[in-house]
């Protein structure tokens, strides 16, 4: 390199040239340690540590999207579906490609019948998202709209149509209270173990079967890794990925047509029902009014909705079978009875006369037949529902038997059923008295609880089973809606069979003469002709009580016959060897005999004209389970 | 003007570092825009290249002494079209930097910068004494302190920053004192404490301590930074290949096509690729300095290193802040950067840088 600054011209000083030689070497040094640093700082950054940045890289550019299964469909008995998954059609606005904002809205608006504040709303709700992320416009509208949307895409390039499965309640109202509903998880599931891998604003099932057997129709989750940009766009698919396993289905043990007629017996009137295969504990149909459509809780539903479902004074979201207490009323005197006769206080000779009114422990009971029924013997009381009767016979047995047996037939305690948030009621007793009320038992209280008043509490559930354990001869199953559940796909579990809780035992005297009176209640004239079918040997009875309050008192039976109350119509039929078990409960039904007793003939009527036109395979299967 | 002699002397390592550079810079802008709605930039890009070729020829083809003579002219409609500015300038991204010229918009800022170096070496040529004295440093300042003025008033602090070079190199080799040195380095060491307190910005305070710890704000302040040392890092030893960039081609990179073009470079060629360019960068400025120490005159020392000052500078600046050893500011990359006004006066000035080679030779 040439290097003769001493020949030039310009510089005169010796010295001054050779410092400025020395600074430019200087600043050649500095400036080479720089970019030996810059060099060595690169090397760390990109040789050293390049695989952790390839990662940071990686976490940018890849997201894993989850991919929703389908919920498992529900069937009744038979197979024919009562829950599927729906298709839905959302209307999209990609507002990217939206070049006239005020002529795509006025389109909008025409075409769905929206007006435009609410579509600019929609639109002004999506500010702060990114651009790429489509408007839902509407939710859920109809194919005709969207077919129209759909053959207009050229015209109307920023507006697109997405698919989105729904849960579909075919039948409406129909059985919803043992279907219960989806909804998006909450908080508080979240955090419990069994929905360990669920996020926010999955759809898990919340009320009825739907939570219950979430597990087998939740399926699971599959995933797909997508390239994403910088606003998250996603801009291609990986190959790596799982595809999502759609849940199980379920078969119940509801038969669509009985659950139908029970509905419509029902009509407006409020109450619930159950309806048992004596010989299983299968429920045939469970209805509890006023009812709600499940259908609301798929959409993401206003709040005025929710709000009206919530605070309804009727409290349409409570499934009355199951969660409603009510005294049992007049049908508790079939529990005195086999008390008396299994514990040999009294026989079934055993006769009382009926003035209309009894003193006991100096004060005065009443029976609901002015001037009384006369000298009357068991059968006969329990077919007149005399109160007078078993007010004496309550006296007799002390609250300690009548207790006793209320227990052995179910009352007091969960049937098990396969819902959440069963009831298990009320048997009062000197024991609980003492621990919930710190007070003594009162000897008038025995006689309230005698014709199935005072602080007893029973639920429909299990009036119908105890119902099925008079027609079977004393044996408890399990109710159970769930026949069976696919176990993979197409491929069913065994059918479920009964699972016996409780065998009690009946002296077939006993049965013989329960079971004759409950005849004689609805074949001879008794509270319960109206639930009478020739042919059928309907065995039933009646009951009336009132909405149990905190502390009721023994003068509840004078108010026992007002037009107010809540109407019990509890039995099974056939006699000799039942097929049908049931209670139905009729709120401000008044007499048990007028309003629950027409619903239940209903029901039985269908029933067995289903069985004479086609003898149902299971049938045959269950003779042998029997006991 | 150019005679055929001068051809056999251009210094054609330095010629053909600084057009590698601009060429390997145009690829990364088509790698930083391709597919997107800025994709018509790398080719602009390449008609920017040929203007400031033009440019270069122009300023290698006229003797510098000439240049020198015209530099009053030069240095003094820089200033007015700065001032102008100030009125009338373009606002893009705040700062009214930019000049509306028919179709095209350019900064006159970077312009300032050939004709500033053109003045002050012109000055310093000028001068007699073998001591920097007070009047001398006075004249120093004004000479760049006026355009560093206007352009922070647009305000374009980062720019105006990047003339600050010149004061240095201008006085150090104008034979400034080791003790004045020494002095000048304290005063502002000891100043910043009052500075940080009375005269820094929010958004400047917020920016230098990101600097120091860039995971501070990971979605805020950080987050150039953060995604730059990302790009940067995960290239690896060879890189993800040309157009391959995640954090360039899915748009995590902030500024890819201006500032954190060298990030998106290490990103798709990896520590080979910014190695080589780093080397040629230094080639340049090795380049430079060697003609500076060969230069005829005083007026060609200045040239040279003054554009050394400038350059290094900008390329120190801007790799820093990419690798994350600096704060972000907003200088480009000399020659790779987008932009038509930086590339043209990077190219005129080492045009000069080439005139002072070429006639470093006494006829």
């Amino acid at each position: 390199m040439p290097w003769d600054y001493r020949s030039s011209k310009d510089f005169k000083d010796f010295y001054e040239e050779r410092r400025l030689h020395r600074r430019i070497t200087f600043i050649f040094v500095l400036l080479a340690g720089l970019f030996l640093s810059y060099l060595s700082n690169l090397w760390y950054l990109q040789v050293v540590n390049g695989e952790n940045y390839r990662r940071l890289a990686d976490n940018n550019r890849l997201r894993q999207v989850v991919l929703n299964p389908l919920r498992g469909t529900i069937l009744d008995r038979a197979g024919r579906p009562i829950v599927r998954n729906r298709l839905s059609f959302n209307v999209l606005l990609d507002r990217e490609k939206v070049i006239d904002k005020e002529g795509i809205i006025r389109t909008l608006s025409r075409v769905l019948n929206l007006p435009e504040g609410t579509i600019r709303d929609r639109i002004a709700r999506y500010k702060n998202r990114p651009v790429f992320e489509p408007v839902i416009v509407k939710e859920d509208v109809d194919l005709s709209e969207a077919a129209y949307l759909e053959s207009r895409r050229l015209e109307l390039p920023e507006i697109s149509v997405a698919v989105e499965p729904k849960r579909s309640y075919e039948q409406g109202e129909l059985a919803a209270h043992a279907l219960g509903y989806v909804g998006e998880i909450s908080e508080s599931q979240l955090s419990k173990p069994r929905y360990a891998g669920f996020q926010l604003g999955d759809v898990v099932g919340k009320a009825g079967l739907e939570s219950y057997y979430d597990g087998d129709l939740t399926g699971q989750k599959g995933w797909k890794q997508m390239i994403v940009n910088s606003l998250g766009r996603e801009i291609r698919e990986l190959p790596a990925g799982r595809r999502p396993v759609s849940g199980n289905s379920l078969r119940l043990t509801i038969d669509l047509d009985l659950q139908r007629e029970l509905e419509e017996g029902f009509a407006d009137k409020g109450g619930s029902a159950v309806f048992l295969d004596p010989d299983s504990g299968e429920i045939l149909a469970l209805v509890s009014r006023p009812a709600f459509d499940p259908n609301i809780f798929a959409r993401r539903f206003s709040a005025s909705e929710w709000g009206s479902l919530m605070n309804s004074a009727a409290h349409p979201l409570q499934n009355r079978a199951i969660q409603s207490k009510f005294a049992p009323g007049s049908v508790f005197k079939i529990v005195l009875a086999v008390a008396a006769l299994e514990s040999g206080k009294a026989g079934p000779g055993r006769t009382d006369s009926c003035p209309g009114y009894a003193y006991i422990y100096g004060r005065r009971f009443l029976c609901h037949q002015e001037g009384g029924h006369g000298t009357i013997a068991m059968v006969e009381a329990i077919k007149k529902s005399c109160n007078v009767y078993f007010y004496h016979l309550g006296r007799d047995l002390g609250i300690g038997l009548i207790s006793q047996w209320a227990h052995n037939l179910g009352f007091g305690s969960r049937t098990g059923v396969d819902l959440l948030h069963e009831e298990a009621g009320t048997v009062p007793d000197e024991e609980w008295k003492r621990r919930t009320r710190k007070e003594p038992w009162y000897p008038g209280e025995t006689i309230s609880v005698s014709i199935g008043q005072g602080a007893l509490e029973v639920t429909p559930i299990q009036m119908a089973s105890f119902a099925a354990a008079i027609g079977n001869g004393g044996v408890f199953y399990r109710p159970f809606l769930l026949k069976s559940r696919e176990v993979r796909d197409g491929v069913e579990e065994a059918e479920r069979v009964g699972e016996v809780v409780r065998r009690i035992h009946l002296k077939p005297s006993t049965l013989q003469v329960v079971k004759q009176a409950m005849w004689e209640v609805v074949n001879q004239g008794g509270t319960g002709t109206r639930a009478m079918i020739p042919g059928k040997d309907v065995c039933g009875k009646t009951g009336t009580a009132q909405v149990v309050k905190a502390s009721a008192g023994v003068k509840s039976e004078k108010l026992a016959e007002s037009i107010r109350d809540n109407a019990w119509f509890v039995g099974f039929a056939p006699r000799d060897k039942p097929r049908i078990a049931f209670a139905v409960f009729v709120e401000r039904g008044g007499h048990g005999g007028e309003a629950a007793a027409p619903i239940a003939q209903r029901v039985m009527m269908k029933f067995f004209e289903k069985q004479e036109h086609r003898e149902e395979p299971a049938q045959i299967a269950r003779t042998s389970q029997h006991p | 003007m150019l005679e055929r002699r001068s051809i056999h002397n251009i210094d054609w390592l330095l010629a053909f570092s600084v057009l590698a550079i601009a060429a390997i810079g145009s690829g990364m802008v088509y790698s930083a825009t391709v597919g997107g709605p800025l994709s018509g930039l790398a080719g602009k890009q390449a008609v920017y290249l040929l203007i400031g070729l033009l440019a270069l020829v122009l300023a290698v083809s006229i003797d510098y002494h000439t240049l020198s003579e015209l530099s009053p002219v030069f240095y003094g409609v820089s200033v007015v079209l700065l001032i102008y500015l100030l009125f009338f300038g373009r606002a893009i991204a705040n700062t009214r930097g930019w000049l509306e010229l028919g179709p095209v918009n350019f900064q006159p800022a970077e312009m300032a910068k050939v004709t500033t170096l053109l003045a002050l070496s012109s000055f310093m040529s000028r001068r007699r004494t073998a001591e920097l004295g007070f009047a001398n440093m006075a004249s120093i300042l004004a000479i760049v302190g006026l355009p560093v003025l206007l352009i922070a008033r647009q305000p374009d602090l980062g720019t105006a920053l990047t003339f600050l070079p010149l004061i240095a190199v201008a006085a150090f080799l104008g034979g400034i004192r080791v003790r004045t040195i020494s002095i000048l380095v304290l005063i502002p060491i000891l100043a910043l404490p009052l500075l940080w307190n009375h005269y820094l910005q929010d958004y400047q305070k917020v920016r230098v301590l990101t600097f120091l710890d860039p995971a501070r704000d990971p979605k805020g302040a950080g987050y150039q930074v953060l995604q730059s040392k990302i790009a940067v890092g995960s290239g690896g030893l060879v890189g993800k290949g040309f157009l391959e960039g995640t954090q360039g081609q899915l748009n995590f990179l902030p500024a890819q096509h201006t500032d954190f073009i060298f990030a998106l470079l290490a990103e798709e060629r990896g520590f080979l690729g910014s190695m080589i360019v780093l080397s040629l960068y230094f080639v340049v400025i090795y380049r430079c300095i060697a003609i500076a120490r060969s230069a005829r005159d005083r007026l060609g020392v200045f040239l040279a290193m003054g554009m050394v000052a400038l350059f290094a500078c900008q390329v120190l600046i801007n790799i820093g802040v990419v690798v994350g050893l600096m704060p972000t500011t907003g200088v480009p990359l000399p020659l790779m950067s987008y932009g038509g006004s930086s590339l043209i006066s990077s190219l005129a000035g080492m045009g000069l840088v080439l005139n002072v080679w070429m006639r470093r030779l006494v006829n």
